[in-house]
């Protein structure tokens, strides 16, 4: 059911997700679609997410998205006011004065997050909540998986120091899993929307941001989903629902961004994760296994949670069992 | 002793890999029920991409673990490009051999053609050379006027159709595969001719009849009475004749249209995704349905190539398809479910969006006329075999039925 209306003010407006945003032309949402926006929530019951540029909205838009509630994604150089804060470059995160009120993004490429993820760990002392997104999941390599467990050790030590020290501090890598009982995945399409500059609905904003003639192989990847005058018109919209995702719909890797952008861009089908994201989702999720553990040898934690031991890193693998 | 014939299961049915070479996009024919669109005499595979398509298959035998393969050519028309298909298994044989694949020696050549070319000197002498190993099935669709109805010649002029050139082959084929088996395509237009295209064939010598229904939208008003009407009077004509004892078609299948298990019976009907396709210009399809030339609306389905293999993550819907994933709320509550088949390549053709996981249901109504006149058919079979004291014979001796998918 859906419950988020994000709105991609401009097309200029900060990704917050694994799809980069490459658009340099300010193209903001006229007011009026704006409005029919907002106007649109309300009646539909959906909470907003406002996208915000790296620039100062007019301020008759101010006004207009303070008619409502709702939540304000900004850069980091636009953080004023802002619910989560997208930070895009490690220097920015290492000079970053956290608010515990706000929620971070670290939004990073593979390499760099190999590189300087121990600059990560002094800043888990300052926030209440950090996402890593690494962008290019679809590039991990075995190689690159067995990296990718050793650094999650050593950041779910520093986890545990936090936690030692008071500080429950979320990590999404490591610590959502570690409080989830069911999947809590992107859902874009199913329980988010986007509203686009051009008054147009898409599944997320990498659907809107793709090129005209951007292709991953079996059509275009920019598709909108309806619009302002005619509604949303979600074609098989139960392809985004987990009930209809043979891989996931079973899985217990709760925390995975099962993002059906990569899943598009890399299988084909909206509800098909790749072996990388499965692969990704896992080490994460056995990385949390480890943590919970380790939390536990200083007391009591989260008494009723347990993350069983499993033997595969991909569901595709033992997907005879499923 | 008591005897009904009964399907030969296909050849290492279950643990084979099918592996499809499109030889070439040309044929000599236009039969007008043909899925493929793009057909063309341009695109004919070259040696150079058959040995490194080779080549990869074999260099990465830890991705090819089934037990056996099944070489399989295909068109436009196979034995148009008879020489390439020579060199193409001699050097498959060489190579099995060289390397010690477990595939050697568990292997077929299999070929679908229209028979035009059967009696030629190159395809007999391939035959010959290569007898042990091969499965042709020559597709002749009944009639003469049944058949002239579809598979006509290509060309401009008036239509001028195939059977004469087709049957004259017919019997050097079944002395060389005795119980050989043809495949019927029935559209729209053919149904008047079912029962009497089915009696001729069995009258040629053919004894087993795989026949289907176009997957593809082509249905008019009425047409599931007519059908039913025919699989009626064909079903009369074969228990009141005992044409049972010797002949099967696969329109009678004693188990077919009963409700369905979402977890019981939840596997994908169609095999595509564990075969694999490769075309003229070296591209990897997980079936032949998803190459370019067979498809209308959507753009091919390519999972790599021959250079850079397979992209394994492009495979991922396929093998994780079930049938209620993909199947309407109506589909999944049918109550004549089983036996309902469908072709991925075809749903992804129709589909709303560009996906393998929305079915197409244009054949529901002519699926559930072929139910009623099954059933029709095995109440017939039942009862008379009762009279004759047979029942419980039949019953002992039946074979389990094991469907054959595409």
């Amino acid at each position: 059911m859906l419950q988020y209306l994000i709105i991609h003010l401009d097309d200029t407006s900060v990704s917050y997700c694994h799809y980069d945003n490459y658009k340099k032309e300010r193209n903001l949402i006229s007011l009026d679609d704006l409005k029919a926006g907002i106007l649109f929530a309300m009646k539909e019951n959906l909470m907003i997410q406002m996208v915000y540029p790296d620039y100062q909205l007019p301020k008759e838009y101010e006004a207009t998205i303070e008619t409502i509630d709702h939540v304000k994604i900004k850069s980091i150089s636009q953080s004023i006011n802002a619910n989560v804060v997208v930070i895009d470059s490690w220097n920015d995160l290492e000079s970053l004065k956290a608010d515990k009120e706000i929620a971070y993004v670290l939004r990073t490429d593979k390499a760099s997050f190999f590189e300087c993820y121990s600059r990560l760990l002094p800043i888990l002392n300052e926030v209440s909540r950090l996402n890593v997104v690494i962008k290019n999941i679809e590039t991990f390599t075995d190689d690159d998986f067995a990296k990718y467990k050793t650094i999650l050790g050593e950041i779910a030590s520093k986890v545990k120091d936090c936690y030692e020290n008071n500080h429950a501090v979320q990590l999404n890598l490591l610590t959502d899993r570690m409080m989830l009982d069911k999947m809590n995945n992107c859902n874009a399409g199913w329980e988010s929307i986007t509203l686009a500059p051009d008054g147009r609905f898409y599944v997320c904003p990498a659907f809107y941001l793709a090129g005209e003639n951007e292709d991953f192989g079996i059509g275009k990847a920019k598709f909108s989903v309806g619009d302002l005058q005619t509604g949303l018109d979600i074609k098989n919209p139960q392809l985004y629902r987990l009930d209809h995702a043979p891989l996931c719909r079973k899985c217990d890797a709760y925390q995975c961004r099962r993002c059906v952008w990569l899943n598009r861009k890399t299988t084909y089908e909206v509800n098909t994760p790749s072996h990388e994201q499965c692969v990704v989702a896992h080490i994460e999720r056995n990385a949390s296994r480890d943590l919970l553990a380790s939390i536990r040898t200083i007391g009591t934690f989260l008494p009723d949670k347990e993350i069983k031991e499993i033997d595969y890193l991909d569901p595709f693998d033992v997907k005879e069992e499923y | 002793m008591f005897h009904i014939k009964q399907e030969k299961p296909s050849w290492q049915s279950g643990i084979a890999k099918n592996i499809t070479f499109i030889v070439t996009k040309d044929c000599q024919l236009a039969c007008k029920y043909c899925y493929l669109v793009g057909k063309n005499e341009k695109e004919r595979m070259s040696w150079d991409v058959a040995k490194k398509a080779i080549d990869y298959i074999l260099d990465n035998e830890q991705d090819f673990r089934e037990e056996s393969v099944i070489w399989d050519f295909i068109g436009g028309e196979p034995f148009l490009e008879i020489e390439l298909i020579d060199k193409i298994c001699d050097y498959l044989k060489m190579e099995m051999f060289r390397r010690n694949h477990h595939w050697f020696n568990s292997y077929r050549f299999s070929f679908s053609t229209n028979g035009i070319n059967y009696h030629t000197d190159k395809v007999q002498d391939f035959i010959k050379k290569n007898r042990e190993h091969i499965s042709i099935g020559i597709t002749i669709d009944g009639t003469e006027k049944k058949h002239d109805l579809n598979r006509i010649w290509k060309g401009d002029g008036p239509e001028h159709g195939s059977y004469k050139d087709v049957v004259k082959n017919i019997p050097l084929w079944l002395e060389q595969f005795p119980g050989a088996g043809t495949k019927v395509t029935i559209s729209s237009a053919d149904i008047p001719y079912i029962k009497e295209s089915v009696l001729h064939l069995f009258n040629l010598g053919i004894n087993e009849i795989h026949i289907n229904c176009v997957f593809e939208d082509v249905w008019k008003e009425g047409d599931d009475a007519l059908f039913e009407d025919q699989l009626m009077q064909l079903a009369d004509t074969i228990i009141d004749n005992d044409l049972y004892k010797e002949n099967t078609c696969s329109f009678y299948t004693e188990n077919m249209g009963k409700p369905m298990d979402c977890v019981l019976d939840n596997g994908n009907w169609c095999g595509s995704g564990k075969m694999l396709a490769i075309d003229a210009v070296g591209n990897f399809y997980p079936c032949t349905r998803f190459a370019q030339y067979s498809l209308r609306d959507k753009k091919a389905w390519i999972i790599g190539n021959i250079h850079d293999g397979i992209d394994k993550n492009k495979l991922r819907p396929f093998l994780t398809l079930d049938r209620c994933t993909q199947s309407t709320q109506e589909c999944i509550d049918c109550e004549v479910a089983s036996g309902c088949a469908w072709c991925q390549g075809e749903n992804y053709d129709t589909a709303d969006t560009p996906t393998i996981y929305q079915r197409s249901t244009a054949i529901c109504k002519m699926h559930k006329a072929h139910v009623r006149a099954n059933n029709y058919y095995w109440n017939k079979l039942f009862r008379k075999l009762e009279l004759e004291g047979k029942r419980e014979e039949f019953e002992q001796n039946k074979k389990s039925v094991n469907p054959e998918i595409c």
